[in-house]
């Protein structure tokens, strides 16, 4: 299977900004976003080059597993540094059902707790806001990460109760200009974005930028977390990204979640967790570990821009190829063309191509 | 033995915030939960707060830049005495309803009925629009056209097997299901509405809806919003949902919106709810 080249990467996201147009109608932006967005909406002096920051995909079997030393080898392949810092997870946990793999898996959770106790952080709390359901405890309790966490003697903050503060933005995809976090993610050292590999009905994937929406109080943006899907959806999974920062991420893609993601998909073993110090390079990763073309995601794309780094070619990949792990996730119809191998992918390898 | 609601009114009035009461225990004051309080306990400090707080625009909530809140304004107008804070109140819902949007495959809807969303100029949802059609169900009874298309709304986003999911009904064809919290939360804003036919089977399937979903989704905000539901249907479900609540009151509750609820729904507030006629 070849990767997808730098000439191609270049090629598609050039054209997804132009296509970018039909959203930002869609949503309401109007001309004048758009005209914004075709310019350079970010200030320049806030965000330092992305270089060429590491990624490594680890194979893992089951949630069975060693998960505790997983996470800590896979933190420290990636060079995070943790000593004496103050931790904050922010796993996804938007609601819970039964029947279906929305959430990320609390058995990874928890031992992500321990990993990173083990790598000397001077605290570490897990925080969630989730978008789907106001009763947060239950959310919490039904889906088996309080047990868990009271397994591990950890605490979990409810973001969507938390004290506020205001953050100016320093990108203006959409039209917000601040926002209220809540003080636990602005005050942490460290926030681990823990997002569950996902197939999403409207921005095509969900990782660990989209991720980032969690951390946004329901009490001011409401539940389904409806304004900023008002300000644009990709629009403001990139400025709500670009406010947080995620230093780390941890993709659960042991088991993901394709077709119609993030809540009514499907479960998917895609076998992987993938590390990384920059969201937007890890996400364009995990893209490829799912058979999804990164450049045709338009808030990936947008987000290399400034962010961090899009580019397969300049993303230093460690541990597994992600194009050998990769597991080709069912999208629905309006996404095919974001799948590695499509007519329209350029990439000329055909469904067979795939794993 | 205490009862569940001098417990409950014991944590609320331990956990203000001076006059007032916030999202936690002694967290700054918001209007959402303080005017929860304030109707639960029959609190004047705490109506004096939140009619210190009301917008010039007549709305309550929370502003985070260009985006402001209101949700809290029905609540808030159900707690204020009768006076020129409340009116302005209902005159700020019935000109601020959300935004029409045309009705979308993916999304299917009467695009037709507007509802209440979290903030002016977006989406209308359940809950916003339930606290919205109760206030004007027992505050301006008068706005009948108002009434009956929140009514007609929320009977159009209802989940297909009956009760509600937070707006939607279909996503991609679909069937959303519903959520016990955001279930009860419509009945209190539909409860009382006595007209043969629609609105009737629609409180109907509600209730057999939150009949299952309680008892799986025990939390205390659903717990308490499920308490308060089946009260003032007149249901003595609950009484069951009361046990469960008491059982879960071994600890601090953190979230005082639920906690208000607890102290409401258990209390003799629930009744400055009920729609009689």
């Amino acid at each position: 299977m070849k990767p997808i080249d730098r000439r191609t990467f270049l090629k598609r996201a050039g054209i997804v900004v132009a296509g970018s147009a039909a959203v930002g109608f869609a949503t309401g932006l109007g001309v004048k976003s758009i005209v914004r967005r075709l310019d350079r909406p970010w200030d320049e002096a806030a965000f330092a080059p992305p270089g060429r920051p590491r990624v490594l995909v680890a194979r893992v079997a089951s949630y069975e597993s060693d998960l505790e030393t997983i996470v800590e080898d896979g933190l420290r392949d990636v060079g995070a540094s943790l000593g004496g810092r103050s931790v904050l997870l922010k796993p996804n946990l938007v609601e819970y059902d039964p029947d279906t793999v929305i959430n990320t898996d609390p058995r990874l959770v928890a031992a992500t707790v321990l990993a990173v106790r083990r790598l000397g952080a001077s605290s570490v709390v897990v925080a969630e806001g989730p978008g789907h359901r106001r009763d947060t405890p239950y959310v919490v309790s039904a889906s088996g990460l309080g047990e868990r966490l009271s397994d591990v003697d950890a605490r979990f903050v409810d973001l969507n109760l938390a004290p506020l503060t205001r953050v100016p933005l320093h990108s203006r995809f959409t039209e917000l200009g601040e926002l209220w976090l809540p003080r636990p993610v602005v005050d942490a050292d460290i926030v681990i974005s823990m997002p569950k590999m996902k197939t999403h009905h409207w921005a095509g994937a969900t990782l660990s930028m989209k991720n980032c929406f969690g951390c946004v109080p329901g009490r001011i943006y409401g539940w389904p977390k409806n304004v900023l899907h008002w300000a644009g959806l990709q629009e403001a999974v990139i400025d709500v990204a670009s406010a947080i920062r995620p230093d780390l991420q941890i993709v659960d893609g042991i088991v993901g979640m394709e077709g119609n993601g993030p809540i009514d998909g499907t479960p998917v073993g895609a076998g992987v967790l993938v590390f990384g110090t920059d969201p937007v390079a890890t996400d364009s990763t995990a893209a490829r570990v799912m058979g999804l073309d990164p450049s045709g995601i338009w808030h990936v794309s947008e987000a290399g821009r400034f962010l961090g780094q899009a580019d397969p070619e300049l993303i230093a990949q460690v541990g597994e190829d992600p194009e050998r792990s990769m597991t080709s996730f069912d999208v629905l119809p309006v996404f095919e063309d974001l799948k590695m191998g499509s007519a329209s992918g350029g990439n000329g390898v055909g469904p067979d191509g795939f794993g | 033995m205490r009862s569940l609601y001098e417990r409950a009114a014991e944590a609320l009035d331990r956990a203000r915030s001076g006059d007032a009461f916030g999202p936690t225990p002694g967290a700054e004051p918001e209007p959402e939960p303080t005017a929860l309080a304030a109707i639960a306990l029959d609190d004047e400090p705490a109506r004096r707060w939140l009619a210190g707080a009301q917008r010039g625009d007549g709305s309550f909530g929370l502003t985070a830049g260009p985006v402001e809140n209101d949700s809290a304004t029905g609540l808030a107008a159900l707690a204020l005495p009768p006076g020129p804070e409340r009116e302005r109140a209902l005159d700020h819902i019935l000109s601020t309803p959300a935004r029409k949007v045309p009705s979308d495959p993916v999304a299917p809807h009467d695009p037709s009925l507007a509802g209440w969303g979290w903030a002016p100029g977006t989406f209308g949802w359940v809950e916003p629009t339930a606290r919205a059609l109760l206030a004007l169900r027992l505050l301006r009874p008068q706005a009948t056209g108002v009434i009956e298309d929140a009514v007609a709304f929320l009977a159009d986003r209802e989940s297909v097997d009956g009760g509600w999911n937070f707006g939607n009904r279909f996503i991609y064809d679909v069937a959303l299901p519903p959520f016990g919290q955001t279930t009860a939360v419509a009945l209190v804003g539909l409860h009382g509405i006595h007209t043969p036919g629609p609105a009737d089977e629609l409180v109907s399937r509600g209730v057999d809806a939150l009949r299952r979903l309680w008892p799986v989704e025990r939390g205390q905000l659903t717990l308490a919003t499920s308490m308060a539901a089946f009260r003032l249907l007149e249901l003595a479900d609950a009484e069951e949902v009361e046990i469960v609540l008491e059982r879960s009151m071994g600890g601090p509750v953190p979230d005082m919106v639920a906690l208000g609820w607890i102290a409401l729904a258990s209390g003799p507030g629930l009744l400055e709810l009920a729609v009689t006629s």
